[in-house]
């Protein structure tokens, strides 16, 4: 596939990216840091700073939740937090019903090798599929959020992170892991306490949509109770390790072969766990004319972690053959699948 | 307003427009940053972080209201007044 999209001349970022500008040479805005307000490298020093206070303090039975997806990151994540930090780790995995079965296989391998305690959760198929459908045909997020993410991810991942936080609470779990890389996150949220009552301002519109479309499930899945919050006397902080490593991604996915984990075959370019993510990838891009994962591969570009043509090839990777079977497990209707500009399933075996 | 609120708001405002990429005039001084769809749960961290190093002040969990920070006009006497330590 050639790349048909105009894009900056250093980086990935395409010229239908939010308030992108280009100078003479091709040089879009973000990489001559017109549009960074605070030093990245001040945020990561300070960062570390804060990590190594966190550390002081250690907990029974477990150190910290990690969110473990089983993609190459959040299993780097994990060894991490094992081998260097020495963590107590509780690994937890959502099962959205589309990791791929290499992913799955890929988790019981590496939570065994490196001897940590795991659990998996899967929400109702029905419940999810009905998020999904919202988040592909309506618009339940902020533009600003689907900067970084498409939408399905963003459902998934707010759905990830307020179950990580409940089982912190119930295990007393000072820390909250997950594998994010700058690009995916702000610099500054590297560390942040997950005060949920905190959030809950930015959250209450979309989740108000998203219950609009999908029902008062929502708050059962997304919610935690007021009951529950009361009895809170520390929350938990958030930490992304993988930000604070300078690593390249054949080095993560050298490291991470190491326990035994293997390139799932059946998941586009910026996935190594989900299924889903070409379709939400397919969704985000027609709807907003970018690749959701501009941003965070651009950033790994300028970083030199990655080269451009590395990037771009990830981004074009998607197997749109697949989207067949995934509106087919989404339980699309026809009239959903033109909306979504979707390949017509009609007569399909 | 007084005048150490006007400045805290033009500094607020300036790392807005920097940081989340809007115009200063697409701001609406009197509605909320998250309402307008200019910030998310990120931003929010985002400008809790530059509130507490760029202007010296300590935000606590119990601030994140609505009367606090439900505008920029909000927070700029919110951060004024904790800076003088009346709240």
């Amino acid at each position: 596939m050639t790349d048909a999209v105009t894009r900056c001349a250093r980086c990935a970022l395409s010229a239908a990216f939010p308030s992108i500008e280009f100078d003479e040479h091709g040089v879009c805005s973000f990489c001559r840091d017109k549009m960074m307000a605070t030093s990245e490298q001040s945020a990561i020093d300070r960062a570390k700073e804060q990590l190594t206070g966190l550390l002081g303090q250690r907990s029974r039975p477990y150190d910290a939740i990690m969110c473990n997806s089983g993609g190459k990151d959040s299993t780097y994540t994990l060894k991490l937090a094992v081998e260097k930090y020495g963590l107590r780790v509780l690994s937890f995995t959502m099962d959205n019903g589309f990791i791929s079965p290499t992913a799955r296989k890929n988790i019981e391998i590496v939570v065994d090798t490196l001897g940590v305690d795991h659990l998996t959760v899967r929400p109702s198929s029905r419940f999810y599929r009905r998020v999904i459908k919202a988040t592909a045909l309506l618009p339940i997020y902020q533009e600003q959020t689907l900067r970084r993410i498409s939408a399905g991810c963003n459902a998934c991942i707010s759905l990830v992170n307020t179950t990580a936080l409940k089982l912190a609470l119930e295990k007393s779990a000072p820390l909250i892991l997950a594998g994010f890389t700058l690009g995916q996150i702000p610099a500054n949220a590297i560390i942040y306490r997950n005060h949920f009552r905190f959030f809950e301002e930015s959250r209450k519109d979309s989740l108000d949509r998203l219950r609009a479309a999908v029902g008062d499930e929502v708050d059962d899945y997304y919610g935690i109770s007021d009951a529950a919050l009361d009895r809170v006397e520390s929350y938990p902080f958030n930490v992304n390790l993988l930000c604070l490593e300078e690593v390249t991604e054949d080095q993560i996915v050298a490291e991470v072969e190491k326990l035994g984990w293997r390139r799932p075959a059946d998941v586009d370019g910026c996935s190594s766990n989900c299924q889903l993510n070409t379709f939400n990838n397919f969704v985000h891009q027609r709807k907003y004319g970018y690749s959701p994962y501009e941003l965070e591969l651009s950033h790994l570009i300028r970083k030199g972690l990655m080269t451009r043509s590395e990037a771009i090839a990830k981004i074009e990777d998607q197997p749109v053959e697949n989207l067949r079977f995934l509106a087919r497990k989404l339980e699309l209707s026809a009239q959903e699948r033109v909306q979504l500009g979707l390949p017509d399933l009609e007569n399909e075996p | 307003m007084e005048s150490e609120a006007l400045r805290i708001r033009a500094l607020l405002l300036g790392f807005v427009t920097r940081s989340f990429n809007v115009a200063e005039s697409d701001v609406k001084l009197d509605e909320s940053l998250i309402d307008q769809g200019v910030i998310d749960s990120f931003g929010l961290v985002e400008l809790t972080v530059f509130i507490e190093k760029e202007l010296g002040v300590t935000i606590r969990e119990s601030d994140m209201t609505r009367q606090a920070f439900g505008s920029v006009n909000k927070m700029a006497i919110f951060i004024a007044a904790r800076a003088r330590g009346e709240r």
